[in-house]
């Protein structure tokens, strides 16, 4: 049961609030759509412009580098031509079988053209070697490379360069023990033209972790260079750990690009996805490669997350404003419709509150207004139809049966040819005196005194018709006598007694009873006549026979009569039973008039 | 209901400029940091990673106080480089608490930033180390350095080759550079070895001859050039020259070759600093075939059997954290004879410190020299090493040397050479 209730509860409650819950759902719904469309679509917008100059000012970047290599390669070259072209160092370099002091001074003389040349490099802080027959070598910096003339003599890189002595060759050693590092080596054969012996080699070594700084600067973790050689071997590279791996797959996009003359692409490498940009350096036959991080790069520069942030912090911002006020809205239009609904309730006569938003007001407004106007309509039918009822009322009271004239008159006929004057004046007196009060306006409201003056004479005149078979005793309280009620609204009762009570019982007596109670004045019409059955309806039906009535109105028309002029809880009600008699009650208000009303009332006649 | 909405608002924009900001706070945190000063940590700057870095590593271990070292290697020509940089700028950003200077070199750092250095004077007791270390490492009244490894230099002598040539090392304890010559000679004629190597572009020879007899190439004042009319120096030409005649020496012209050549076994004697000892020591095939006797002196009246090649102390610069420097020196290698054990022992690196000799570790016979107990012996012949002062321009002089003996060698007077180098010197170093 609970759950059922609840369920009835929020379903009314959805019921009640359902503009509401629409009109808020489909807000949400576009802010937080707008909102990722914009933020997602400004993310990749900026991430583009973003990728675009990062690759513009890192293809400068790449440019500069490739300077610098070139600079440092023309340092390497020009220390190479010098030394090719020292005189000393051939002559010291191809002398043999000397003595002490000639050995002694070839070895001064040797070293200082060597010193001479030397700081050409020494800026870069590479050292520089030569190397000669017979145990000559020359090393200018002991502590970067401290190789033996027998070790050099016989290294690889030694062979090559021996192999291909027009060529400066830049070779690369790798890091053969815990100590050394790794180095790349420049290195030249001296070669004799003229004959084209070899009487020594050069050797410019240079530390990678030196090497790098001619482009170190304009590294970092997400923007890395390498330096691959034909082999695919990286050579150099910002990220130490990767030197002297062998990353053919990285030559092969290298190739590529500087094939295709790319500006730059994208490459996936090592499962990443990196803008790759390449540039051929021909003095050393390597590739100077440029991977970018793409991923780590846009982390950093555009902050995903604070731009989530700050459209979540608008989207939850902009759905808070949307809720009040769409609350308010809503609430002032359903608040509206709720009273609206229950405009029935209250005869549609109570104006609805003009609360709300400025929307809500102007529609309360012009709905209260159209409210007056109908009910000012309605006013004007019902008093229309007022009108024309009581015109009817008046037309039918008017309406003095001419029978009843007829008979009358007759009867005063008989009474003066028989010579009962007397009694004849009185009931032409009665006759008078009740179509006197009878024609006057049918709206007009008499006293009970008067009422019951009309009765009696009513009474009198059918008495001395019809005989006095039939008794009417009048018991009126004091009280009540000058209480006002509408004309002849007992009279039809006491016609319906005389001419249908007493049909089979040919005596009786019919008591009319007036007493105030409970508030309202009680009127009793009670015979003891033939009685009837009633059907369903309290009324009795009219017995049609008009040819008695006295006026048009019959007591079918009396209960609407007094429900019209007083309202629902006043009326008629009949009680009957077969052989017994007949008991009418007719509850009325209590209205008094002044005297100079009821006077003025009575003048106006 | 209007307030309501201001607070709303105000709320909102708060906390998205809250959201926006958060990232600077953290970068302006890290930055106060930066000027405090370093008495937490202090740095040391050294070059050799087998030696003298390894040294510190173990005066780290032998500290107990609550600094903590950082040991720094640079190449020792960095070193300089930087230190001039940094000195002569007057900032000392990026400059260590410690620094390792060669000894040569020491007098013209201390007089060209006397502020730069803090003076041990009163943290250390000078007496505990070897006399000829104190001229160099001290300035103007004030000890600036700490002498750390002696340069005390010896003559390395193959036992075997002499015997061959029908001497015994006694025959070679301290006797004079002729007699050397003379020996030398004998030795070739017998073995075909050479006597020592000779690099023409290195005059250490030269240096560590002089020095016997207590001269420099600068005056008593470290920087006035004393080449002219410097007997001793005069006789050390000689003896090189003779050696040159004497065709004895082997010409080498790098530190590979001068290494490798008493490694092969070309040569029959190294007189150097005894820092070459674990070179020597390569050749393990040659072990108790060695002796180290003392250093030829001149044949001068006052030389000595002693002499000095190389050698370096340690200095605390004038920055944040030098009393914590200073404290440090004190109890690592200012007083700490224990570690001079370890350091002889593990490293083989023999310190200056006096009271560090009459350890068991300095009394070891080395099989290597056929039982000679080798430490022991420097320690002795580093006490007679006559004091000198090196002054400021020992390089720059003996660059101007090295061509002056290839013009003596080769024919020039030797007055007339000496007066050239002189005037050159004056030239170049005023």
């Amino acid at each position: 049961m609970p759950t059922m209730k609840m369920k009835q509860k929020a379903s009314r409650i959805l019921r009640n609030n359902s503009l509401f819950i629409k009109m808020f759902l489909i807000m949400v719904v576009s802010i937080v759509a707008v909102s990722l469309l914009i933020t997602f679509s400004s993310i990749r917008m900026s991430s583009d412009l973003f990728m675009d100059t990062f690759s513009i000012s890192n293809t400068k970047a790449l440019e500069q580098i490739e300077t610098r290599f070139e600079d440092y390669s023309f340092a390497i070259v020009s220390a190479t031509n010098e030394v090719q072209n020292n005189g000393t160092i051939k002559r010291v370099l191809t002398q043999e079988n000397e003595s002490a002091i000639e050995t002694s001074k070839s070895y001064h003389d040797i070293s200082r053209q060597i010193e001479r040349i030397y700081p050409t490099v020494e800026s870069y802080d590479t050292n520089m070697i030569v190397l000669g027959e017979n145990e000559r070598l020359y090393n200018m910096n002991y502590s970067n490379w401290p190789v033996s003339w027998e070790v050099l003599r016989n290294h690889p890189i030694t062979k090559r360069t021996v192999e291909e002595p027009n060529r400066l060759l830049y070779q690369f050693m790798p890091s053969t023990s815990f100590n050394d590092k790794p180095m790349i080596v420049a290195t030249k054969a001296l070669m004799e033209r003229s004959t084209g012996e070899i009487y020594g080699v050069l050797y410019f070594p240079i530390r990678e972790e030196d090497w790098k700084r001619l482009y170190e600067g304009y590294t970092s973790t997400e923007n890395e260079v390498l330096l691959v050689n034909q082999d695919g071997k990286i050579v150099s590279s910002n990220k130490d750990e990767m030197i002297g791996d062998l990353e053919p797959e990285l030559l092969k996009l290298a190739q590529e690009v500087e094939t295709e003359e790319l500006d730059l692409k994208e490459v996936e490498f090592l499962e990443t996805n990196y803008l790759l940009m390449s540039q051929y350096l021909p003095t050393y036959d390597l590739y100077l490669v440029n991977l970018v991080d793409k991923g780590a790069v846009l982390a950093n520069l555009i902050n995903t997350k604070e731009i989530l942030l700050i459209s979540l912090g608008i989207v939850l911002f902009a759905v808070v404003i949307v809720f009040i006020i769409s609350r308010r809205m809503t609430n002032s239009i359903s608040r509206l419709v709720k009273q609206i609904s229950s405009m029935a309730k209250h005869d549609f006569n109570r104006p609805i509150a003009e609360t709300g938003g400025y929307e809500a007001k102007k529609i309360a407004n012009a709905f209260n207004s159209m409210l007056s106007e109908l009910q000012e309509y309605v006013d004007l039918v019902v008093q229309a139809q007022q009108k024309q009822r009581s015109a009817e009322l008046m037309a039918l009271q008017h309406q003095i049966n001419p029978h009843f004239l007829y008979n009358t008159l007759a009867s005063v006929k008989f009474m003066v040819q028989q010579g009962k004057k007397e009694k004849a004046t009185d009931m032409i007196h009665a006759l008078i005196s009740l179509l006197q009060n009878a024609l006057s306006n049918v709206d007009q409201t008499i006293t009970v005194e008067q009422e019951i003056t009309d009765l009696k004479n009513y009474v009198l005149i059918n008495q001395a018709r019809y005989g006095d078979g039939i008794k009417v005793n009048f018991f009126v309280s004091p009280d009540c006598l000058d209480c006002q009620v509408p004309k002849l609204i007992l009279q039809p009762f006491i016609e319906n007694a005389f001419f249908h009570a007493f049909n089979e019982k040919k005596e009786g007596f019919v008591q009319i009873l007036i007493s105030q109670k409970r508030g309202s004045l009680l009127c009793e019409i009670v015979d003891n006549g033939d009685g009837m059955e009633l059907k369903g309806d309290h009324t009795k039906e009219d017995m049609k026979e008009k040819r008695h009535l006295f006026s048009g109105i019959g007591i079918r028309n009396v209960h609407e009569r007094i429900q019209m002029i007083y309202g629902g809880q006043y009326g008629v009600e009949i009680s009957s039973e077969k052989g017994e008699g007949t008991k009418v009650k007719v509850e009325l208000p209590i209205q008094k008039l002044d005297t100079s009303v009821k006077s003025n009332e009575i003048t106006s006649i | 209901m209007k307030k309501v909405y201001l607070m709303l608002v105000l709320l909102v924009g708060l906390a998205v400029l809250a959201a926006c900001s958060s990232g600077d706070e953290e970068a302006n945190s890290g930055s106060g940091s930066e000027g405090s000063s370093g008495t937490d940590s202090i740095t040391a700057w050294a070059w050799d990673p087998a030696f003298n870095i390894a040294a510190l590593e173990k005066a780290k271990e032998a500290y107990d106080g609550d600094v903590e070292v950082k040991i720094i290697e640079n190449a020792q020509d960095d070193i300089i480089q930087k230190l001039n940089t940094g000195l002569s700028s007057g900032t000392t950003k990026g400059m260590p608490n410690i620094v390792l200077i060669e000894d040569y070199r020491a007098q013209s750092f201390l007089q060209a930033y006397p502020d730069a250095f803090h003076p041990l004077t009163d943290v250390i007791n000078s007496d505990d180390f070897a006399d000829y270390k104190i001229a160099t490492t001290s300035f103007d009244g004030e000890q600036y350095g700490l002498p750390f490894d002696s340069g005390v230099a010896g003559l390395y002598v193959r036992t075997d080759y002499l015997e061959e040539a029908g001497y015994t090392p006694e025959d070679l304890t301290d006797i004079t550079w002729d007699e050397y010559i003379e020996i030398g000679k004998k030795v070739k004629e017998a073995t075909g070895k050479n006597m020592l190597t000779l690099d023409p572009n290195d005059l250490g020879q030269i240096r560590m001859m002089i020095q016997t007899n207590g001269s420099w190439y600068v005056d008593e004042d470290g920087s006035t050039p004393n080449l002219e009319g410097n007997e001793s120096l005069a006789k050390a030409f000689e003896t090189y020259k003779k050696m040159m005649d004497a065709d004895i020496g082997k010409i080498v012209s790098d530190w590979s070759q001068f290494v490798g050549a008493f490694n092969s076994g070309d040569v029959a004697s190294v007189p150097t600093g005894n820092w070459i000892t674990p070179s020597i020591k390569q050749a393990e095939d040659q072990s108790g075939k060695w002796a180290v006797v003392p250093m030829p002196r001149l044949d001068m009246e006052g030389a000595v059997n002693a002499s000095n090649l190389g050698g370096s102390s340690w200095y605390v610069l004038n920055v944040d954290g030098k009393e914590e420097a200073a404290d440090f020196m004190l109890q690592t290698f200012g007083s700490n004879a224990d570690l001079y054990q370890t350091l002889v022992k593990d490293i083989g690196a023999l310190g200056t410190y006096s009271a560090a000799a009459e350890g068991d570790a300095y009394a070891v016979e080395d099989e290597f020299f056929g039982g000679q107990q080798l430490l022991t012996d420097l320690s002795t012949w580093t006490d007679e090493i006559p004091g000198v002062n090196y002054g400021l321009h020992t390089y720059a002089i003996e660059d101007i040397l090295v061509t002056g003996m290839q013009d003596y060698l080769n024919g020039t007077e030797l007055a007339t050479v000496l007066e050239n180098v002189q005037s050159q010197a004056e030239a170049q170093l005023k």
